[in-house]
């Protein structure tokens, strides 16, 4: 029988409060550490969040955690900070909040910012340095600086997620941790990208913030989806049942999903953690939450799909064809929610993308 | 009794306007509202519709639209879609009983487009 969950590191993310923490802790024995962003007037984060909690609150909700065997990691991980970063005040300020932050016993703070990294790798012995999955790491060449810098772990860039050649000439590169995110939705090779946690690292930052009625970035990425679904087999994430297929690389791994129900994130950590889910892949995908009301996906007609096409796939699309043709097999469109109509359709039923 | 009708109405609308577009279009939430100013309503946020859409289809997404404003008993003074501004995205489409201060809004601007985020379906000028 196959070991599951006993040497696994799991991060997962907390919306944020105290109540939050609580509830995760239910399942402390499957949690390595909970991550969470702090307050935004300091440093901001690269996603939105729903909280955004004080130093004091910080430091109650780390101590929470200790008590129950769990580690803390805060996320400040803007990939914008408009050079506010490299101003007397603004390196003040930062340096300020960090020592904070490390005086309380957080144990990993993420950062983007290669300066940051630098700076939390000199100053602060007591705390590990994490280079976030906005560092865009996605060669050897670049982990190999990150270390350089002083990064203690490395959350490799996702969009490498499936290129099992570079994640282990990465794994073969460096001796520092290597973490993986394993439920992130986002566009294989999206265009909006940078752009998008630019905007967000701005929105979630310190003032000025910019009022912004829709979030192009966000409504794009949806309707490219749904024009073409295959965008969604294409995303990066990785299955709970295929996890074993990246153990020689590492076993962190990083679940997201920090402004969902705890529920919703308590679902996605028992199936990494048991390595198993039976139901909708989309219930399992951080972002664009809103699709999986939308597409039914069934987790286990996944099954050996990465060992037998992804792990070698040379991403030639329009030579290949295999996951349109997979979408079109595998995917069902959810109708009259709500309604006795309710059901699932197939895919087929509407018209073929040319 | 009415969220019953809204959710019935709310896949209703969805399915036709899937079937019309041969997209399986999302419409992620259906409202009726109130405004201070005394405008009343129903938006629809889209997910999936684009400005395309509306300029192939229009005549029988109007249909449809105006389908579900006697479906939710209300009389819309005006039919517009909310654009993403700069884009081809449609953020909701909405039926407005205009109040008496917001009527002018509308009936100064001209054209398909008079503002860069609207795109006019229908409007009803008062006599």
């Amino acid at each position: 029988m196959q070991l599951t969950g006993k040497s696994m590191k799991l991060f997962v993310p907390s919306p944020g409060h105290i109540n939050s923490l609580k509830e995760l802790l239910t399942e402390k024995d499957k949690i390595y550490s909970i991550f969470m962003a702090g307050s935004p007037d300091y440093i901001g984060t690269g996603r939105s969040n729903l909280a955004s909690p004080q130093l004091e609150d910080i430091a109650a909700q780390t101590e929470y955690a200790h008590k129950r065997g769990v580690k803390m990691e805060m996320v400040l991980n803007s990939s914008c900070m408009g050079g506010r970063q490299l101003t007397p005040e603004g390196f003040r300020i930062n340096h300020w909040y960090i020592e904070q932050l490390a005086n309380m016993g957080v144990d990993s703070i993420v950062v983007a910012d290669p300066y940051l990294v630098e700076t939390i790798a000199r100053d602060f012995d007591d705390v590990m340095v994490v280079v976030s999955v906005l560092a865009f790491v996605d060669s050897p060449q670049k982990a190999e600086m990150f270390v350089d810098l002083g990064a203690d772990s490395i959350v490799i860039d996702s969009n490498v997620n499936r290129h099992f050649d570079v994640l282990h000439a990465i794994r073969d590169s460096v001796d520092c941790e290597l973490k993986l995110l394993v439920n992130e939705g986002c566009l294989y090779r999206c265009p909006f990208r940078y752009a998008h946690f630019n905007f967000f690292s701005h929105a979630f930052g310190p003032e000025p913030r910019p009022n912004v009625l829709d979030d192009y970035y966000y409504f794009k990425c949806l309707e490219l989806r749904i024009d073409d679904p295959q965008q969604i087999i294409k995303s990066p994430w990785i299955r709970p049942e295929d996890l074993k297929l990246y153990r020689d690389i590492t076993d962190v791994y990083k679940i997201g999903g920090r402004t969902h129900f705890v529920d919703w994130i308590l679902n996605c950590v028992n199936a990494y953690y048991g390595e198993s889910y039976d139901g909708n892949l989309m219930d399992l995908l951080d972002c664009p939450k809103e699709l999986k009301d939308l597409f039914y996906i069934p987790n286990k007609s996944l099954d050996g799909v990465l060992a037998k096409q992804w792990m070698n796939c040379k991403k030639v699309c329009i030579k290949c064809g295999y996951c349109k043709a997979f979408t079109k097999k595998v995917t069902q469109v959810y109708s009259g929610g709500g309604t006795e109509l309710a059901a699932l359709t197939s895919l087929d039923t509407f018209t073929e993308k040319s | 009794m009415i969220t019953s009708e809204l959710l019935k109405n709310r896949a209703g609308f969805e399915e036709k306007l899937r079937k019309l577009i041969g997209r399986p279009i999302l419409l992620i939430e259906l409202d009726i509202f109130a405004l201070p100013c005394g405008c009343t309503g129903i938006t629809t946020n889209m997910r999936g519709l684009e400005v395309d859409d509306l300029e192939v289809f229009e005549p029988q997404m109007l249909a449809l639209v105006k389908e579900m404003a006697v479906n939710l008993d209300v009389k819309p003074s005006v039919i517009f879609a909310r654009i993403v501004p700069g884009s081809s995205i449609v953020a909701s489409l909405n039926w407005r009983v205009l109040c008496s201060r917001c009527y002018p809004d509308f009936a100064r601007g001209e054209g398909k487009t008079p503002r860069p985020d609207l795109y006019m379906l229908q409007f009803e000028r008062r006599k």
